[in-house]
């Protein structure tokens, strides 16, 4: 034997993985969130703070897919705005009761979510994003278009029952409440994606992500894979669409439109992706940019692209991503 | 022959436009082997390895292992029934820490223990560093790693000592002689080092222009005329 081929050192496993700091973690979380609902009184800013959430759940998903697949997604409001219609559309022609519409919301777009992505996620690059947008597109179209059914442009005002699975309709619509269940939700998501992505599951889609060539040739199958962190992403975005519904009662094709997907790519991007967390970070810096921005002009958009420009320069990694770094180096250095 | 015939190409031609880099190739690699595979720039050894290992998209011909008809299956299913490669530039996953990546093949490979490679390769000390943070040797070696997780029953290896030292090279060479003749590999080696290849082979195919140009012996190759006038010169 020689030098390099040699030497038998012992290997220190990795430590593994610590699911009560995980759980410890997830309560921590769930006390911040009633903490600020109940310390902020006004309205204005739990309203903003909810749809911050909201949205942020969407960027999660968003962002996910970018973690996970290095894939960019300019559909995904295809994916939350077809929970959103369904719940809508279920309630205006009272087919069925708001708990199974709740479930078909978060079933369809998951399911298309699967079978588009069989074919889409083999597609590298630029093109897959440029298919997503046309698929988005496609299902807005049809929102506008389809005004009988939809009301079009106009879209619709969402008659809920009272109780939503036993619980009054009213918290979902109250914003203090409404925060601390979407926070909740929020911290749930967090919670299972970072699971997801610490297991062997989540370590082969980084690898297949990272050279896709050689995990094939180390003995796995490439698609499937991809395929599932696309439907795990669409079922994240779904969530989001069914929060947003019940919160405001009324859908239009603004929930289907390809900006919207933009926006959830601009808060995954400032808050990095890398992240389980970031995209929902950058969703609360986006909304209050947006908000504070809206006070002194209405072009509240340069602004925020300002920040995009800044923080992809500056903050590659975004800024929970440079956040993170100076937790490690501060624990680095004690 | 068939019966003893590690991995065999029968008749392999693959085409890139009006350019034949194979040209109807036979190879037959016997159990156990090490067989050097050596040739210009151009000579189609790449191709072959690419062939054999199911990496080309559109080729013709037969390809077996251990006497099995294999040309259907993916490059996945070679890997899983024991065939395994390296690449001519490092193939590895940048991102992931090297005891990640060590996971990942051996849990396609459906083998509990990384300890085994990690020591044959001495990369214990680098377990929980990011490939990409480790130096070009080692990352050869993690590429290797990879390739031999799961002790595969055919290796093709596409210039594995490519970037390294001579003396790593070496050092390379030998090892994995060392291990193949323990664990009972057939290699396949596609090497620019002579030495590497003299050194090490059983037996050495010639490629030249997609044809083979001779075979035999590391003393019978030198012996050749062709192949001394067409790729090793007078220096050896």
């Amino acid at each position: 034997m020689t030098d390099i081929l040699a030497t038998k050192p012992t290997v220190t496993r990795p430590p593994p993985p610590r699911p009560a700091l995980a759980l410890a973690s997830a309560i921590g979380a769930f006390a911040i969130g009633a903490l600020i609902a109940a310390t902020i009184q006004s309205n204005l800013m739990m309203t903003l703070l909810t749809q911050a959430i909201i949205s942020g759940i969407l960027a999660t998903g968003v962002g996910f897919l970018m973690r996970q697949n290095g894939a960019v997604s300019f559909g995904h409001a295809a994916f939350y705005g077809i929970a959103c219609y369904a719940i809508a559309l279920a309630m205006k022609f009272g087919a069925i009761r708001v708990e199974v519409a709740i479930m078909l919301a978060l079933v369809l777009p998951t399911a298309l979510a699967f079978l588009l992505g069989l074919v889409i996620v083999r597609i590298p690059g630029v093109a897959f994003s440029m298919l997503t947008l046309a698929v988005g597109q496609a299902f807005y179209e049809f929102a506008m278009k389809a005004r009988q059914v939809t009301g079009g442009e106009d879209g619709f005002s969402v008659n809920l029952s009272s109780t939503v699975f036993g619980i009054p309709t009213a918290i979902f619509q109250d914003p203090h409440s409404m925060f601390v269940v979407s926070w909740s939700v929020l911290v749930l998501i967090i919670l299972g994606l970072a699971l997801t992505a610490a297991s062997p599951f989540g370590r082969l889609t980084v690898a297949i992500r990272e050279n896709e060539e050689r995990a094939r040739f180390i003995g796995y199958e490439t698609t499937l894979p991809r395929v599932l962190v696309l439907t795990l992403s669409a079922f994240v975005t779904a969530v989001a669409g069914v929060l947003f519904t019940l919160y405001n009662s009324f859908v239009s094709p603004d929930v289907l439109h390809w900006s919207l997907s933009g926006s959830a790519l601009i808060m995954a991007i400032i808050g990095g992706p890398r992240l389980i967390w970031g995209p929902a970070l950058g969703a609360i810096i986006f909304f209050f940019a947006k908000d504070i921005a809206g006070d002194f002009t209405e072009h509240w958009q340069g602004i925020i692209g300002a920040i995009l420009i800044v923080v992809m320069l500056v903050l590659p990694v975004g800024l929970g991503g440079a956040l993170a770094k100076l937790w490690q180096r501060r624990l680095g250095h004690g | 022959m068939a019966e003893t015939c590690a991995i065999e190409g029968d008749q392999l031609t693959r085409q890139f436009g009006g350019f034949r880099a194979l040209k109807g190739v036979d190879l037959a690699v016997p159990r156990g082997e090490i067989r050097g595979l050596i040739g210009p720039n151009g000579a189609g050894k790449s191709t072959l390895i690419d062939v054999l290992s199911g990496r080309a998209p559109r080729w013709s011909g037969t390809v077996k292992m251990f006497g099995a008809d294999i040309g259907a299956m993916t490059a996945q299913q070679r890997r899983r029934a024991g065939l395994a490669r390296s690449f001519q530039r490092t193939n590895i996953f940048p991102d992931l820490t090297v005891i990640d990546q060590l996971e990942l093949a051996a849990r396609a490979a459906e083998t509990p223990n990384i300890d085994e490679i990690m020591a044959e390769l001495n990369l214990a000390a680098l377990a929980f560093r990011r490939a990409a943070d480790i130096s070009y040797g080692d990352q050869r070696r993690l590429d290797l790693a990879l390739a031999l997780i799961g002790r595969p029953k055919i290796l093709l290896l596409d210039e594995p000592a490519a970037g390294l030292s001579i003396k790593e090279s070496l050092e390379l060479a030998h090892g994995l002689k060392d291990l193949a003749a323990r664990w009972g590999v057939t290699v396949l080696l596609v090497e620019h080092d002579m030495d590497v290849v003299f050194s090490i082979c059983d037996r050495i195919t010639v490629l030249h222009l997609g044809a083979i140009l001779a075979e035999g012996t590391p003393e019978e190759i030198r012996g050749v005329p062709e192949v001394v006038t067409a790729y090793l010169g007078t220096s050896l």
